[in-house]
This record gives structure tokens, sequence and C-alpha cells, in this order.
């Protein structure tokens, strides 16, 4: 099934730089899709172009569509609340909110308007359990959330965007702070997770995008040169560029 | 190879005299507060020697009488102090709030000099432009007796502490880092969700430094005081005493030094309220530099 | 740190040569005059000190305050030229003085009246001394209790320090009792300047403040004052002070030890002349009339 369908997407900042060049690609549900390519590509850009995060960044220019179940999310008059609480993100940062472990996860559905004690208790410990943090963290939900290890943290950030039940959810270089082993548990919590959600990542290496991809897309200067399932990205490039990216010829 | 020698000697005695130059300096600070502090002490401790303490702590204050009941004046400083935190605080807080987070740039780069331009205005003009035009107003819009109160006082000290709470309280509030707002964003919230939820409450420490700062400002300032609020010391009782006259320390000191002889119980006197003021600044400015000692611990911690 | 060093020894070559450098020019005084005393009386003293010695350069006199108590001491130990008073010489003291060998001398040098002020809209225009004493303690809180407007009253005073605030203790307050321990009421306005006591009666129209004659402008209201409510309201002026008969006013004294030498004369002669009654109006006192 197709969750997002992005058309003739353009984007240009105030600096003059064409960050995403006619973009036009389908990404599947149920699925991971990576989003592969040498920095400044325009990866993270594509990525908070799916829940206007761009919209606080000086953009001056962005022209085409991006469908999520068949809805134009650039329109001006789209509610991005609404977006943001159903495209959930994580950063690469694992920069937890300066509060308690619990008030991070249910952070944004108080913010939401929901105040019910169990309804929220249950959230944290689903959105905690699906993170692979709730073993780790149950008996001191009400301890700061800076006494966490960076990669707690990093599975407290997946945490609080799954609680709001989104249906998409970007990570962008989400282990990039990340050692060995909390990478690992990162990147198992995706594979459960895509059962249920449409994810777009933008790895931070292409060890990780042939770890985790179900697709790959691949990202050369704000253009999109080559989508395929993953397999065929990495056994038999259609493109020069892909091969010689997967090859190590750029940095 | 001796010349090598004798040149790096030569050097690292220059050397010498600079880094004993500098710490000099650096301890005459701290010689500066000790004399300060001795000179106080040795001329308010006597007070315990001249005036009785039931005297002292009293609530009438009338020294060409003796009597020396220091009561109304502290509580005057401190009800004339609250009374501005309650006003330049929020005033504050909202400027910075407002420059740092929602002020398109031109905005931004008009309302920073002006800031600094009332920072700059000399107290003795305030507290001009209290008597003449804030004074009146106030007697007359909320049908007081007179205009010369506390509440005068404390909307000037207000603006006095203002400027050190904006530029304190925005320095706190951009060094949040970007990505917490972006991270509360991403989770749905408001603009105003993200300011008061995340923004604020992570420039907690330093918003606090920049209250207490400017608080500590508002205690020691003398001239606007004594110009608006009347010096009665009447013993502030409630509420209420906001809008009636008062006396501050501060306006004590500054308009009886001058006339009294020395060593008489009154310059003793004058002095222990000097001790007292010292204290109170001191535990406020204490109280601001843990805060921030305990600020930059944590952005530490973040950064590492 | 050499220019610096240079500009320090220079400072302190001109400070050594200032007073040398200065005494060479004009012609040296040969004549000193002290004069010592009343804190009341001290700007007005130095003002005179200064006009006088402009004209004659002879003379120096030094002033010094201190209170008029140690003035007179100084007197009675024959260690001064001229003592100032703002009170009259008692008997002991005059005897003090004989057994010391000379008799006291006194000039009336100039008198110090003090108005009682209200705002323009105020409609009150006299008050008796009991009144008036009423009001600066307390007693008395609303214009309605003296035939005003129902209104609280607001008392303006000078600060703690002023001579002038003192004198009205012991005056008005205190109607010149030595035995009541009567001050001001607690809530009464300190204010630093005569400036600020005006502005505050000129702006409102529940306050009543006093100050030196010589400070009141036509900004403000003064009160008839009337010694009692058998006695007649008194506006004060140059004639009414110095006839005696305005309440709140009181002579300010110069005592030399003895009949004074012919400089000292000169220069009392010269503080009672128009010239140096001039002064006294430019001073906020009451220019005595010869
Ligand atoms: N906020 C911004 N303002 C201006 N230019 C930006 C901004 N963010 C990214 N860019 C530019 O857009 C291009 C794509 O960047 P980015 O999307 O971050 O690439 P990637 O995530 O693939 O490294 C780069 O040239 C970058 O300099
Ligand atoms: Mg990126």
């Amino acid at each position: 099934m197709d969750k997002i369908v992005v058309e003739h997407l353009n984007l240009r900042y105030s600096d003059g730089t064409e960050s995403l060049r006619d973009l036009n690609l389908v990404i599947p549900a149920n699925a991971i899709t990576a989003l592969m390519g040498p920095a400044g590509g325009g990866k993270s850009t594509f990525l908070r172009a799916l829940n206007r995060l761009n919209d606080l960044a000086d953009v001056v220019a962005q022209s085409g569509r991006v469908l999520i179940d068949g809805k134009d999310i650039l329109e001006p008059e789209m509610d991005v609340i609404a977006l943001r609480r159903k495209v959930g993100m994580v950063f690469s940062r694992p920069l937890p909110l300066p509060l308690t472990i619990y008030q991070n996860v249910s952070y944004g559905l108080e913010v939401a308007g929901e105040r019910n004690r169990e309804v929220l208790d249950k959230a944290v410990k689903l959105a905690l359990d699906q993170a692979e943090l709730w073993d780790e963290v149950h008996d001191r939900l009400s301890d700061p959330a800076e006494a966490l290890s960076g990669g707690q943290k990093q599975r407290l950030c997946l945490a609080r965007a799954l609680a709001l039940k989104p249906e998409v959810i970007l990570l962008d270089e989400p282990t990039s702070a990340l050692d060995p082993v909390a990478t690992a548990k990162i990147e198992s919590s995706l594979s459960e997770l895509k059962k249920n959600y449409t994810i777009v990542i933008a790895p931070h290496n292409t060890q990780q995008t042939a770890r985790v991809a179900d697709w790959v897309a691949f990202f050369l200067q704000g253009e999109m040169i080559e989508f395929g399932p993953s397999k065929d990205i990495f056994t038999r490039p259609k493109d020069k560029r892909t091969e010689e990216y997967i090859l190590g010829r750029y940095g | 190879m001796p010349e090598i020698f004798e040149r790096r000697s030569r050097e690292s005695h220059g050397e010498w005299v600079i880094t004993r130059l500098i710490q000099t300096a650096g301890y005459s600070s701290i010689f500066f507060v000790l004399m300060i502090l001795y000179f106080l002490l040795a001329n308010g401790l006597p007070v315990m020697k001249d005036v009785s303490l039931s005297n002292l702590f009293s609530t009438v204050w009338y020294p060409i009488e003796e009597y020396y009941g220091i009561l109304p004046l502290i509580l005057g400083s401190l009800v004339v102090t609250l009374g501005a935190a309650l006003i330049g605080v929020p005033l504050g807080i909202l400027t910075a709030v407002y420059i740092s987070e929602i002020a398109p740039q031109w905005v931004k780069e008009a309302l920073k000099p002006l800031i600094e331009i009332l920072a700059g205005i000399p107290s003795v003009v305030l507290g001009f432009l209290g008597a003449i035009v804030l004074s009146p107003f106030l007697r007359e819009s909320l049908n007081l007796p007179t205009g010369l109160t506390a509440l005068t006082g404390s909307i000037l000290l207000g603006a006095i502490a203002i400027p050190t709470i904006v530029s304190i309280s925005e320095d706190a509030l951009n060094t949040v880092p970007r990505a917490y707002r972006e991270a509360a964003l991403a989770l749905g919230t408001t603009r105003w969700q993200t300011i008061w939820g995340v923004t604020v409450p992570a420039a907690r420490s330093g918003i606090l430094m920049a209250i207490m700062l400017g608080i500590g400002r508002s205690i020691g300032e003398t001239m606007t005081v004594m110009m608006v609020t009347g010096n009665a010391p009447v013993m502030p009782d409630s509420l209420g005493a906001l809008f009636a006259p008062i006396r501050t320390m501060t306006a004590t000191i500054a308009s009886e030094m001058g006339e009294v002889s020395g060593g008489s119980p009154h310059y003793h006197v004058l002095f222990f309220i000097g001790i007292v003021l010292f204290l109170i600044t001191l535990g406020v400015n204490v109280m601001a530099s843990r805060i921030a000692f305990r600020q930059r611990k944590r952005s530490e911690r973040v950064l590492s | 740190m050499m220019k610096y060093l240079l500009t320090i020894s220079l400072i302190l070559l001109l400070a050594a040569c200032g007073p040398a450098g200065g005494e060479e020019t004009s012609s040296s005084p040969s004549i000193y005059i002290e004069n010592k005393g009343s804190d009341t009386l001290v700007n007005l003293a130095l003002a005179w000190t200064e006009r006088y010695q402009s004209m004659h350069p002879e003379v120096r006199l030094s002033v010094t305050g201190g209170g008029s108590g140690t003035g007179i001491a100084a007197l009675m130990n024959n260690t001064v030229d001229i003592a100032n008073a703002s009170r009259k010489i008692k008997q002991e003291e005059i005897d003090m003085a004989t057994s010391n060998g000379f008799i006291p001398i006194e000039f009336i040098v100039a008198r110090d009246a003090i108005g009682i002020i209200v705002n323009h809209e105020n409609p009150v225009n006299q008050l008796t001394m009991q009144q008036l004493a009423d009001i600066f303690t307390g007693r008395i809180d609303n214009w309605a209790e003296v035939g005003g407007n129902d209104l609280q009253i607001v008392r303006v005073s000078r600060e703690t320090n002023s001579g002038t605030h003192v004198y009205f203790l012991e005056v008005v307050i205190r109607l010149g009792s030595s035995e009541s321990m009567d001050i001001f009421a607690r809530d009464t306005l300190l204010l630093p300047s005569s400036e600020g006591i005006i502005a505050e009666v000129r702006d409102n129209p529940h306050a009543i403040g006093y100050d030196g004659l010589g400070y009141i402008t036509d900004e403000v209201k003064v009160i008839a004052i009337a010694m009692d409510d058998q006695s007649a309201y008194i506006l004060p002026s140059v004639e009414t002070v110095n006839e005696g008969s305005y309440p709140i006013a009181r002579d300010l004294y110069m005592y030399t030890p003895g009949e004074p030498p012919a400089p000292v004369k000169d220069y009392i002669t010269w503080i009672l002349s128009p010239a140096g009654q001039e002064l006294v109006r430019e001073l906020g006192f009451v220019p005595i009339t010869p």
C-alpha cells in the first residue's frame, strides 16, 4: 500500500541552495524506507518536509505535492499540529525534554489535551515497551530523563514519538551518537515496529542501510538518483553513481 | 647554548611579573570586599553597646529623639523590592521571551538597544520622572492620599530591574538548544506550548539567576527610592502598605549619614543598617551564583 | 607607567605650591576671625564670609558648625571671636562668661520663620498652633476636623537632619514645652528637598507642609497661624516676623566675648547692613529691618 506519494517536490532555502530537485517517490506502508546518500544530499530536508518542520526554516520556494493517505500535506490550510501527531520524528541528538522520564513520554498526549491518568499511564507503558525501554526504567519513571544513558535517551525519544500513536515515523540518523550495542537495540525495535508503522529513516551509514532497509532511495545533491528494494540497490544498482557510493567512492 | 638559556629565563621572568600583577589585581578585589566588611563591622557592631536590642528592633525610627527601631526600614525595603519583583519579573521574562522566541528580526534589533538605553538612564532622572509624572498619576488614578508610595518606588525599581532580567533571561533562552524546540514541535505542540512547556523550563536556571540579579540591583537602589517613596518610617503591616509611603534602608543611610557626628549611636545604627543591607544583598547574590553554577554543571553534562 | 608617575608628582608639586603661590599674589590676610556654632546658621554664615572676604582680602574668616551649644561653650572659654546661635543665651551661660571676665554681647543677625503651606484647592485658610500640633502628631487626621473638605491629611516635612525639622518639632509639635515627648506622626512624608515639599503640596489637595519662608513660592497657599483661639490669625511676612506677631519665627544670634574689636565690629555691622541682609533673603531667612 502506498502511504506517502511525493510528486515533483522542489525546495530551495534562502541561501539559494536547491536542496530538493523534482523529487518523485512512493513510500510504501509497513516497511522501512531508507534515505541513503552523502551529507548535504537533502535527506534531512526531505524528512522535515514530511512533517512540515521546514516551516521553521528559511525556505524560500517550495513546490510539488506530498500526499499522505491521499491528502496533500503541503497545502497551507493543512493542520500542521494534527500532521505532526500523525507523523512522529526522532532526531540524531538523543535529547529528551528537560522533564522526567514519564513526562517526556506523556508530554505530547498532555498538550494534545489528554488528562486522564489511566489513559496516560497505559500509553506511557505501551510506548516504552515498543521502544524496548520499559524494563530498564519502569521503577524510576519520575527520575529526570537527563539521568539516562545516551542509548536509553534515544529510545526514550522514540517512545515519546510512539506515545502519540503516529502512523509514520521519521528518523534522522537516530544512532549517529550511539555505541554499537545501543544502535542494535534501536534497529531491533524498528524491525518490530515496521509491522504497524510506515518508517522513513536516514541511516547514518551504508551498513545500517543494508541492515534495516526494505526500500532504499539514493539522494545526491538534492536529487533522487535511484529508488528500489534494498536487495536490488545493493546487488545490482541501475545508476553508476549509486554503485560508486555503495563501493565507498563518496565521502 | 648559554644565550638561548639566558633568553628563556628572561622571558619567564617577564611572565612571572605579569602573573604576579594579574594575581594581585585578582586578590585586590577580595581585599577590598574584606576591607569594606571590616569597616562596616567596626562601625556598625558598636551599636550593641550604645542601643538596647529592644530599641534597635522596635518599630519606631526617629533618630533625633533616639528611637532607633530598624524594623520599619528593613520591611520598607522588602516591600518595595517585593513590589519591584512583582512588576519587573513577569514583564522582564515576557519581554525576554518575546525578543528571543517571537519577535521578527527587525523588532529584535530595535528592542535590544532600547532596553540597553533603559539600563543606562541615571536613577536620579528616573526618580525625577517618578516624582513629577508617575506619583501624581498614581494618586489620581488610584485615588490615594499621596502618590509618594511604596508602589511608586516598586514601579521605578521594576523598570531598573527589567534590563538586567531581560538581557540575562534572553541569553539563557538563546542557549536552549534549537533541538528542544524542534523536538517539542515535532510532537505536535503549538508555538506557545513549546515556549511555556519546554523552552522557558529549559532556561529555568538562567532565568532564576536573572531574577536574582535584577532583585539584587533594586534592593541597593537609593536615589530613585528616596525621591518617590515619601520616606515615612511606617511599619508595613499588610499588602496595603504597598499603597502607602515607606522608608527604605538605603534612603535612610543616604539622607542621614551626611549629618550625623562620627561615633554617635545614630552613626553606629546607620552602619548597622549597612551591615543588614550588605548581608541581604550578599544572600541574593550567593543564591544567584549557586543557580548559575548548577546551570553550568548541567549544560556541561548536556553537551558531553 | 612613567607617564603616570610623572602626573602624580606634578599634582603633588602643584599641591605643595598652591597656597604659597596664592599668598604671594593677594595681599596676605592679617586678621583672623573665628566663627562657630549653630548649624541652622552655618550656610548663612558661610555666605556672609565668602562675600565679605572677597571685599576685604585682609580678613580671613573661618566658619564651623556643631550646634548652638558648641558655639556658646566656645564663647564662654573665649576660644572664638563670634558664636552663632539659633537660641538666646541662657542666664547661667552669661554668669559663667562673667566669671571668666567678660560679658557676652548679643546681635540679632537674621530671623528664621516657617510658613505653613497647603494646596490652593484646600479651603482651609487658618489654623491655631494647637491644631497644627494635633495635625502633625496625627491626633487630627482629616481636613474636615479643621473646617476643610472630608480628605485624609498628608503631612509633609523636611528630613530629620534639617534644622527646620528640629525647630518645628520644638516650637509646633511640642508647643515649646520641654516636657513634651510628642513627635511627628509616623506617616509624615520626609522629603529630602524644599523643591520636593513644594511639589507635593502644589499637586496634592491632601497635603500640608512647612518650610523656611524664603523657600515658599506662589504655587502653594500659605496659612495664617494664631497663637491660640483668642489671638488673631497672622500670615508670615517680613513685617509680622519682625514685629513678633507671627508665632513660628525665631531670632538668630551672634555673640561676641565682650565688646568686639574693630575688625569683628566692622564685619557684624556689614552683616546688619542692607548688603548683608540681602544674603539673608537669598538663603531663605527673614531679614531684620533696622
Ligand atoms: N535550514 C537550512 N537553511 C539553509 N540551508 C539548509 C538548511 N538545512 C539544510 N540546508 C542545505 O540544504 C542542503 C541539504 O541539506 P540536508 O537536507 O541537511 O542534507 P543531508 O541531511 O542529506 O545531509 C545542504 O546543502 C544544506 O546546506
Ligand atoms: Mg542530515
